[in-house]
């Protein structure tokens, strides 16, 4: 629950447990703050916000619902990637850049709709589907673009379509920040304030309850699936106008940053149950921590190990204390 | 006193605040069988808890034939002879018959398992024990309730034990597989054996039973003889109130019908079946495993389809393609599996209410917190719903308090017709007193009841009306004088040929 | 009064159980039909494909897999199957890089073949001690546990390497790339014994049958008197046991340690999970580890030969576990 952080201050050890990425986070931050002159300054800040948080948060509030409903997709990179693949090919192929936009959230809408197909109807287990439907995935990407060619659209043609979605911004906010705060503001509704969140959290922690409390299941699902799915093709929208070009297989990067995020932020919670706002804390953690060893002088290899081994030191804080009460 | 088993002094164990056992006593002598007794919450559980090694006592002195115990652990206790049947059934359901009774004291041949060895042996083992044909290479999730139990049992034989630990073992048996259950128990009792045995049931305390001790609030407050002691002064000494009131009586007139069942049948397991229930009225149903008295009540849910018939609340004809729709047509199912169907044991009490009645606190889309909330203390308070707070999970809340909670959700809906699946199972008698309360209140406001049970004491004392179902058909309905027990039971065996009362 | 009439009738077990005994018999033999079917079409169409030399050859390629699945299959065995909370080393893959690299790190720097096999492993079973220490000791979910340590355990080979190959070459790396027993690669050697052992350890042994009911239900499993933790541990242990072992076989075939053994992770996964369906208790056994293993490899086979496009490998690979898993979900028994 977003709310359990008020509404338990710390009496305890294992209310501590709670606030355990909270405390890393602030920690870090003033860390980092300290140690690299760049860190907190205003351009340092946006530049972490805009190109590391926004992309990675809006496929980690997906995740943040399958994994509420008790499941898991390991297919988000693929909804990135369809998403990016047909709004660049559109685009390449003269299709007006409205109409492409929807045609790519529509790509990775049929993913998430392929997931619900395989998870709700047939139900075969969360992990084999979307791990299928990722192969699948790969191959339809490889066989799109001779093996892996990535396409790029770095005419002139195209730079104000692509200007427009990231480089634009909206009283001193840029674009895909608004986009982000509409999201969260959505999903936020959506799962902590209403019946539709309330029943998917249901699903999660039981789905035979859920069943028999006249939830229905199967489509619940389905929608949770394709609300993921979609979430992440926005993420694939905004990376190719960042990037300016489709990369095969460039989603897979936001897999387990995305997965890792939304555990991550269940540790907030004293019944572990992931939250929008724990989500945003576990993104907001990892770019924090990828950007500040950064700025401190770590090389990139370096860097994979220190938020290894810090998200390893907040997980073994918060269960650890936890599992001790 | 070296004719002890087991010898425990003095037991006391604290779970922060709560004092769980208080100076509790529990002395078993070899070769008799032992009845423990008391309310859930009476620390009955817990001293079982502190013999098998996985609770630690905070004081006491355990004594294990005559050798003083320091520390024990699930595995030092096994080897002390000590082995425990638990009221859940925990077995692998991934294993077969023959590795579950063998696990972790498997036959070998040096390193390597012996796995014809282990299958003849079990099967050898349930053969001469239960009279019963059990291939030993059947998966244990494809047994039924009775058959695990004996699986259960026939490990701790296996293994030679000198201690039997049963925790309600007959919760799941039918008559003749509690007859050769007693059976068993009695053999290992001529053998030497010390059986300490769990149950709701006093009859079978009274059958059974050599010496019992009686627990209540943490302490035992008594150690009787079923032959000298009734079963009325037990049951007194348990909850120190009178039994009289087991059944709170209604008083109130009976409505029109609400809930209407016409020729209702689904092949293979019932067929035109046709009975009404009126508002304010509890109607009792029961039949044997396998009458197709659960198909009934999964098809009224809309958890099943039935083939034929109709089904109609209020005057209105309704079809139920899934619960979601049985819900909205104002029924309600209070499941017999609680965990897998009741409740969400990892969701709170107040999420729990709720899950099924959203709608009703929603205000412009969103839902309410504070009317939800407002509504749950109301549950919480008219139920006595035993909850620190409305967040806290229903995990740790009493299996009688989990009904409760189990039921709130359907208060929450406003439900016309409740149906009850086994309500009163794994409850205490305090607990089960309180829901027959609340199910009379409903009543009396105008809610048609249908009560599903295997308990025909149950049945006879608390329903209206009572329906049996024999091989899917209706066999007898029961009213007035003929609502008794026994003829209940003769309907239901199949005993009694077809013929209509009241 | 003991009313209890609920349940049973005691002698129903086998005919209760051989309806759904033969269902999923069928499903089993369904796989296999698959299999073989497919194995039947390559074999027709594919000039080469069932000549001893290439079967031997994808035995050989699949020795790496093989092994792999093989720790990820015994982690899921002790920690049970649950989507979001059962035994996962994602970690594994990463493991086994880094293995790759200390071991051709250490060949290089000079250390006798038994020190670097000794380092080799030992790096791979320390991670695995790490990772069951994080379940454990800590009760961190294995998916959570083993995704922050495949982080470290990638950054740490790539600073070790530089994220470069890292070419060498011993007496003992010659032996295993190009040595030959009765006409069989030594490779093959390897997944053939490995396959024997784990199998003979897991099926014929207490040590399996106790993993199993660990995974299957750990309360059971500890009230049979089990001690649940050090086994679990001890898969995660053995994991990276296979991740040492599979390092030593990847610098033998390519002569080298390279970037990018991570990749393996989703193979790995699909191979142990696809397993599962060869089983009639929807578990992992080596059994039918083995044979999704060299299923996925004569599958890449049969496209090489057939000059289809290895493009194609992946989304048929998915497609067939989704298959075969719709299939034997169908036949599953309900749990809930």
């Amino acid at each position: 629950m977003s709310l359990s952080l008020s509404r338990h201050l710390p009496k305890d050890r294992e209310s501590f447990s709670t606030l355990a990425v909270l405390v890393a986070f602030v920690g870090l931050f003033l860390v980092f703050a300290t140690q690299a002159d760049a860190f907190l300054t205003l351009g340092n800040l946006r530049n972490v916000l805009v190109n590391n948080v926004v992309l990675l948060a809006i496929v980690a509030l997906g995740v943040t619902f399958v994994v509420s409903s008790g499941g898991i997709d390991l297919s988000v990179g693929v909804s990135v990637d369809m998403a990016s693949l047909v709004f660049v090919s559109a685009l390449a192929a003269g299709v007006a850049a409205p109409l492409g936009l929807a045609a790519g959230l529509g790509a990775a809408l049929l993913v998430g709709l392929l997931n619900a197909i395989l998870i709700a109807r047939l139900k075969i287990s969360p992990f084999l589907a979307t791990l299928g439907v990722l192969f699948i995935g790969q191959s339809v990407q490889r066989l799109a673009t001779g093996g892996g060619q990535p396409i790029y659209l770095v005419t002139k043609d195209y730079a104000e379509i692509f200007n427009a979605i990231s480089r634009s911004s909206l009283l001193g906010v840029p674009t895909p920040v608004w986009v982000l705060i509409l999201c969260v503001l959505a999903t936020w509704l959506a799962l902590h304030r209403m019946g539709f969140g309330r029943q998917v959290q249901a699903i999660g922690a039981r789905p035979g309850v859920a069943w028999y409390s006249g939830i229905r299941v199967p489509s619940r699902l389905t929608q949770v699936y394709i609300l993921a799915a979609v979430l992440a093709g926005i993420t694939g929208i905004l990376l190719s106008a960042t990037v300016r070009s489709y990369v095969p297989m460039s989603g897979n990067a936001f897999l387990l940053d995305a997965i890792g995020a939304t555990f991550i932020g269940t540790t907030i919670s004293r019944e572990r149950r992931p939250s929008i706002l724990g989500t945003l804390l576990g993104v907001a953690l990892l770019a924090m921590v990828k950007n500040g060893l950064l700025l401190i002088g770590w090389n990139f290899y370096w860097q994979q190990v220190g938020i290894g081994v810090l998200v390893f030191a907040v997980l073994a804080l918060s269960f650890g204390l936890q599992r001790r009460h | 006193m070296s004719g002890l088993a087991i010898d425990m002094t003095g037991i006391s164990k604290a779970f922060g605040p709560v004092k769980a056992l208080v100076d509790a006593d529990l002395r078993v002598a070899r070769g008799t069988i032992h009845g423990l007794v008391g309310q859930n919450g009476a620390g009955k559980s817990t001293i079982i808890k502190v013999l098998a090694g996985i609770l630690k006592p905070d004081s006491g002195r355990i004594t294990i034939n005559g050798t003083r115990v320091e520390s024990l652990t699930p595995a030092s206790v096994e080897r002390l002879g000590v082995h425990f049947i638990h009221q859940e059934r925990l077995l692998v359901p991934t294993a077969t018959v023959a590795e579950a009774v063998f696990l972790n004291y498997e036959l070998r041949f040096g390193p390597f398992l012996r796995p014809g060895a282990m299958k003849r042996r079990a099967e050898e083992l349930i053969r001469t024990h239960f009279g019963l044909e059990l291939p030993g290479d059947t998966l244990v999730r494809d047994l039924t309730t009775a058959q695990q139990k004996i699986v259960q049992i026939t490990r701790a034989l296996a293994q030679e034990a000198k201690v039997l630990v049963l925790d309600e073992p007959t919760a799941a048996l039918v008559k003749r597989e509690v007859d050769s259950l007693f059976a068993v128990l009695r053999n290992l009792r001529a053998q030497g054996i010390a059986v300490i045995f769990i149950s709701h049931y006093m009859q079978e305390i009274e059958d059974l039973c050599d010496e019992v001790t009686v627990m209540r609030n943490g302490t035992d407050v008594g150690v009787v003889r079923p032959g000298e002691t009734s079963i009325d002064e037990i049951v007194s000494m348990m909850i120190a109130r009178d039994v009289g009131e087991m059944f709170p009586r209604r008083s109130h007139a009976l409505g029109a019908p609400v809930l209407r069942v016409e020729g209702l049948s689904q092949a293979g397991h019932f067929r035109n079946v046709s009975f009404e229930v009126r508002a304010g009225e509890v109607l009792g149903i029961t039949g044997l495993l396998g009458s197709g008295v659960k198909e009934l009540v999964e098809c009224l849910f809309g958890l099943e389809q039935p083939d034929a018939g109709s089904v109609t609340i209020d005057g209105e004809v309704r079809r139920f393609a899934n619960p979601g729709r049985a819900v909205q047509g104002r029924m309600a199912l209070v499941p017999e599996d609680r965990r897998a169907h009741g409740v969400a044991t990892d969701m709170s009490v107040r999420d729990n209410i709720t899950i099924a009645s959203l709608d009703r606190y929603m205000t412009r889309g969103f839902v309410s917190r504070a009317r939800e909330n407002e509504a749950v203390d109301g549950f919480i308070r008219e139920l006595s719903i035993k909850t620190p707070h409305r967040d806290q999970l229903v995990r740790n809340l009493s299996g009688g308090n989990q009904q409760k909670v189990a039921l709130a959700k359907w208060l929450s809906c406003q439900s016309r017709v409740y149906v009850l699946d086994e309500p009163t199972v794994a409850v205490d008698v305090g607990a089960k007193v309180e829901i027959y309360t609340l199910l009379n209140r409903l009543a009396a406001e105008g809610a048609a009841i249908l009560f599903l049970s295997s308990d025909l004491l149950e049945i006879a004392g608390f329903c209206d009306r009572a329906l049996v179902v024999y091989r899917g058909t209706l066999n007898g309905e029961f009213a007035g004088e003929t609502l008794d027990s026994d003829l209940l039971l003769a309907a239901a065996s199949g005993a009694r040929a077809q013929r209509k009362e009241a | 009064m003991t009313m209890a009439l609920s349940p049973s009738s005691p002698e129903s077990p086998a005919g209760a159980s051989r309806g759904k005994a033969l269902a999923a018999a069928a499903i089993r033999l369904g796989a296999l039909a698959t299999f073989a079917a497919i194995m039947a079409y390559f074999a027709l169409t594919a000039r080469g494909f069932a000549t001893p030399f290439n079967i031997v050859n994808v035995i050989e390629q699949s020795a790496i897999l093989g092994i792999l699945a093989f720790g990820m299959s015994v982690v899921i065995i002790g920690g049970g199957s649950e989507v979001q909370t059962g035994g996962i080393d994602l970690s594994l893959a990463a493991n086994a890089g880094l293995c790759a690299a200390v071991f051709a790190t250490a060949t290089n720097a000079g250390l006798p073949a038994p020190m670097a096999i000794a380092a080799t492993l030992g790096t791979g079973m320390l991670v695995g001690a790490v990772n069951g220490f994080a379940v454990v000791g800590l009760g961190i979910l294995p998916l959570l546990a083993t995704l922050a340590s495949m982080n470290i355990v990638a950054g740490i080979e790539l600073t070790l390497t530089e994220n470069t190959v890292l070419s060498t070459s011993s007496p003992l790396l010659s032996v295993l790339s190009s040595g030959r027993f009765l006409g069989i690669s030594a490779l093959a050697w390897v997944l053939i014994a490995a396959s024997v052992i784990v199998g003979l350890v897991i099926h014929r042994t207490p040590v399996g049958l106790r993993l199993y009911a660990v995974g299957g239900h750990p309360e059971a499993a500890r009230a049979a008197g089990l001690n649940v933790g050090l086994h679990v541990w001890g898969t995660y242990v053995f994991a990276g046991l296979c991740a040492g072992l599979a390092a030593i076989l990847i610098v033998s075939r390519l002569s080298a340690s390279t970037p990018g053994t991570g990749e393996l992770l989703l193979s790995i996964l699909a191979a142990a999970l696809l397993g599962t369906v060869f089983s009639r208790r929807f578990v992992p056994t080596v059994g039918g580890t083995v044979l999704s293993v060299i299923f996925i490899g004569f599958l890449a086979n049969g496209f090489q030969l057939l000059h289809l496009s290895s493009y194609w490998v992946s989304g048929v690979q998915g497609a067939l576990i989704l298959l075969v898993v719709a299939v034997t979900s169908y036949a599953r028994p309900q749990e809930h």
